[in-house]
């Protein structure tokens, strides 16, 4: 309630209690007196009724002034002592009392202060200690954070819920921008990937979910087994198209429970392509060499045991070994032979028991396809190198097609060692599949509802140095078979390379994040702690205050705040080109020239690209329902929608200091003690306001308000929420 | 009637002896050079035996051997892969899809007669 709202309600009780009070004693008075007395009284009244009158006035004017006199000086000043009191002990230690009141008032002000001078001397020591211990610990962790960037490979930690509270330059330059050290001149949101990598997105928006799903599923099943190696790999392609490693190692707590993952991107794309032209020369050596001693052998054998041939038959066999001893001659001095090294021990490719792979089929079988396979026989302890993602969907692909193609759902299925091979049979009671068909299947790109991966059967089969075909058994009365034929592989010890994490019960000494405590954010997102959720604080700059009067962005900033830390390095700075003229009244107040305008992206580029910065995360901003008006008024046209939780800045402030009369930014961050820089910038007033915010949260705290449900609540019990655009 | 031949080879060089060894083992002999010829040869010289090469151009070998074993005029012509494709898995391919011989590049003049006469020998000569 404003200040003189409360007053007017002291007056009107104050008044209303000793009216009841003087009217009740009259009647008191009055009841008993016999008639004659009352006449008398009443003709007294009459005679005297204007000094009567008076006199009455005169009181209630002494009592109002008094009242008056003791709000201003007594209620008022306490309240607001009570809110500059509790800044001082929370968010503005800097700030002192200086409030008009009575007598008491000011010593009680003067006391305060002082008490206050004292605290923060004494607050101002520990600072000193804190920083000295936290100049350490930041020292430690710039190594670490040296160290980490210095790796060549890109790597993510990820907290149990896939938020990633670690990343370096690498794995931003594998998932996320193209150029992330911003050096192109390309206006930075039109050339910002659709994934941005950043302190506590989910990976899940960044990487396809399945492959990160599926290695999860794979860890944890091997941590049920308590494997020794309970890391999982699978390859991705990049944005630019590389194609990338991923291995995917579990962290543990002390109480060995999975508390995140840590993912290792390795571009693989040069190597495999080395790899890969080396094995076709060794295939195509081997094959001329084959050929070219095949004529020869053939031909000689023939002079010789018929010399009596015709001369011309034998001119023709004499040219044949001529031609080929000499086509022999060039292969082996070609430069193939010293590549032969490289081959095989290069793939990169995890080991894995036959029986394991054949039960992940089975299983995704049944769950994606509808498909039974049926087990006849499984030589299920033979150990195969495989990419387990890749060649669990191309089995889910063939399967899927087979059951198109022969219109069966069961298949019998045996794995058999056979030789230096394990051998995949899937058999259904029909025809087999033309080898045409196949060749088809080989070339489509491999998908399987959901689960994609933008490589070819014939890639995959290839990368594992497999065979597939389909043939008929006759013996067995019309069945026909699908196989897949692998090497097996003999596990050497130095494979075991890296197996899992586990975090010692104390921290270790390089990190000083908390990174496994972090709340994730679900449908639950109301009932979280204030101080827990990621926010994205914004605001817009426009050509004017009205919304549906065609007024448009010409700016947004934003930044994130994760953890109760504002992100440096993850702000959303973009202007916007709003296709119409700019008022000079707009032009005084943000100082954006049009001509700088016109070479950006137009409000439809521009807010894709803050959708995808924005993402799951709450909505912050001062004054709020101007901001969300101007983004709602361009849903129609751009189809981007803003659903996210809001608060607004302004609003909280009415709810911590409501005797306060100014909400507006500067004033709100000038009593929290905060510095204003870049004030009517989108970025620089997202920036004040994500600082205000912090402060409000403690503040917040103070008055019992704590999550997001509750922080709604209050703001729209305020009277600014009643304000609309 | 001798019984007949024919050979699918693209590489001139292993063709002519081949031809040359089984004319001299008084077998008649055609040959084609890739897998799409094969078809009409089938019909038009009717076979007792293919000497199948695999990396043919255009159609290769696996494909032509499927395409006899389904066809119901000519699922008992014997088939012999002829092929420098000589890894385990190879072999095991051509036999599942049909293959009653599988010869490895380079081969000898005997080994190849000695595969033919087994596979005709329950033949009855035409």
């Amino acid at each position: 309630m404003s200040p003189k709202n409360k007053f007017f309600w002291w007056v009107i009780v104050s008044i209303g209690f000793v009216l009841i009070v003087f009217v009740a004693m009259a009647w008191l008075f009055w009841q008993p007196l016999p008639p004659d007395e009352k006449a008398l009284l009443v003709q007294v009244f009459k005679a005297n009724f204007g000094y009567l009158f008076t006199v009455a006035f005169l009181l209630f004017a002494v009592l109002g002034l008094t009242l008056d006199w003791f709000f201003r000086f007594y209620i008022i000043p306490l309240g607001q002592l009570a809110d500059e009191a509790s800044l001082m002990c929370s968010v503005n230690p800097g700030h002192r009392v200086n409030i008009d009141g009575g007598k008491d008032v000011i010593r009680l002000s003067r006391i305060i202060n002082q008490n206050a001078e004292r605290y923060q001397e004494i607050k101002n020591n520990i600072r000193e200690k804190i920083e000295r211990a936290k100049a350490d610990v930041e020292s430690e962790k710039n190594i670490f954070a040296g160290l980490l960037s210095e790796l060549p490979e890109g790597v993510v930690i990820c907290n149990a819920r896939g938020r990633i509270i670690l990343y370096n330059r690498q794995a931003k330059a594998v998932l996320g921008e193209n150029d992330p050290d911003g050096l192109s001149e390309e206006p930075r949101e039109c050339r910002q990937s659709d994934r941005y990598v950043g302190l506590g997105r989910t990976i899940y928006e960044i990487l396809d979910k399945n492959l990160i799903e599926h290695a999860l599923n794979e860890i944890h099943l091997k941590l049920e087994r308590k494997s020794p190696n309970a890391a999982s790999f699978f390859v991705m392609v990049s944005r630019n198209h590389s194609l990338i490693k991923v291995e995917a190692v579990p962290v543990l707590d002390h109480e060995r429970i999975f508390s995140g993952f840590i993912l290792i991107f390795r571009d693989i794309t040069e190597k495999l392509q080395r790899d890969r032209e080396v094995n076709n020369q060794l295939r195509s050596l081997t094959k001329n060499m084959r050929a070219s001693v095949s004529s020869i052998r053939s031909a000689a054998e023939l002079l010789l045991e018929y010399p009596g041939m015709e001369p011309e038959q034998r001119q023709s066999f004499y040219t044949i070994v001529h031609d080929e001893a000499r086509s022999l001659s060039e292969l082996l001095n070609n430069k193939w032979f010293d590549y032969s090294s490289f081959i095989k021990t290069q793939w990169p490719l995890v080991t894995v028991t036959t029986g394991d792979f054949i039960q992940g089929i089975t299983r995704r079988a049944k769950e994606t396809l509808g498909v039974t396979i049926d087990l006849l026989h499984c030589d299920c302890e033979e150990s195969i190198k495989i990419d387990n993602y890749s060649l669990l969907l191309s089995m889910l692909f063939v399967l899927h097609h087979l059951k198109e193609e022969v219109h069966v759902d069961h298949f019998n299925c045996t794995l058999t060692r056979k030789e230096g091979y394990a051998v995949l049979d899937f058999g259904w009671r029909g025809e087999p599949i033309r080898l045409d068909a196949l060749r088809n299947w080989e070339n489509m790109i491999l998908k399987v509802n959901e689960d994609m991966i933008p490589l070819t059967l014939k890639d995959v089969v290839g990368h594992h140095d497999a065979e597939i075909w389909t043939y008929s058994d006759r013996e067995k009365n019309g069945f026909s078979y699908f196989r897949l034929s692998l090497p097996v592989h003999d596990i050497p010890a130095s494979e075991q390379i890296r197996h899992l994490a586990i975090l010692s019960e104390s921290r270790p000494e390089f990190y000083d994040f908390d990174l496994f405590n972090q709340a994730g954010q679900t449908s639950e997102l109301d009932n979280q702690p204030l101080s827990e959720l990621t926010y994205t604080v914004f605001d817009t700059e426009t050509t004017g205050l009205n919304p549906q009067g065609g007024d448009e962005i010409i700016s947004i900033g934003a930044v994130r705040i994760v953890n109760g830390r504002i992100l440096r390095d993850e702000k959303f700075d973009q202007l916007v080109n709003p296709q119409r003229e700019l008022s000079w009244e707009s032009i005084k107040f943000h100082q954006i020239q049009p001509e700088v305008l016109k070479g950006q992206p137009t409000i439809d580029q521009v807010l894709p690209a803050f959708r995808r910065f924005v993402g799951n995360t709450v909505l912050v901003a001062h004054n709020a329902a101007f901001d969300m008006r101007m983004l709602q008024m361009k849903e129609w046209t751009t189809g981007i929608r803003f659903i996210n939780p809001v608060l607004d800045t302004l609003l909280l402030s009415a709810v911590v200091h409501p005797i306060h009369q100014s909400h507006n930014l500067e004033s709100a961050a000038h009593r929290m003690g905060i510095k204003v820089v870049g004030r009517h910038t989108a970025l620089g007033d997202a920036w004040t306001t994500a600082e205000l915010f912090l402060k409000l949260i403690r503040l917040l705290a103070n008055k019992g308000i704590y999550t997001l449900k509750e922080a709604r609540e209050a703001s729209q019990k305020t009277y600014y929420a009643r304000l609309r655009y | 009637m001798p019984h007949k031949i024919l050979v699918v080879e693209d590489e001139p060089n292993i063709l002519i002896p081949i031809r040359f060894l089984l004319e001299k083992n008084g077998y008649e002999v055609m040959a084609v050079e890739n897998g799409e010829a094969v078809m009409e040869a089938l019909s038009a010289f009717a076979p007792d035996l293919v000497l199948l090469d695999i990396m043919l151009p255009q159609m290769d070998g696996f494909e032509v051997c499927q395409v006899i074993r389904n066809h119901p005029d000519w699922r008992d012509i014997k088939i012999a892969f002829l092929t420098a494709m000589g890894r385990d898995m190879d072999i095991s391919k051509g036999m599942s899809m049909g293959g009653d011989a599988y010869i490895t590049k380079p081969f000898s003049n005997a080994e190849v007669i000695e595969c033919v006469k087994n596979l005709l020998s329950d033949e009855p000569q035409k």
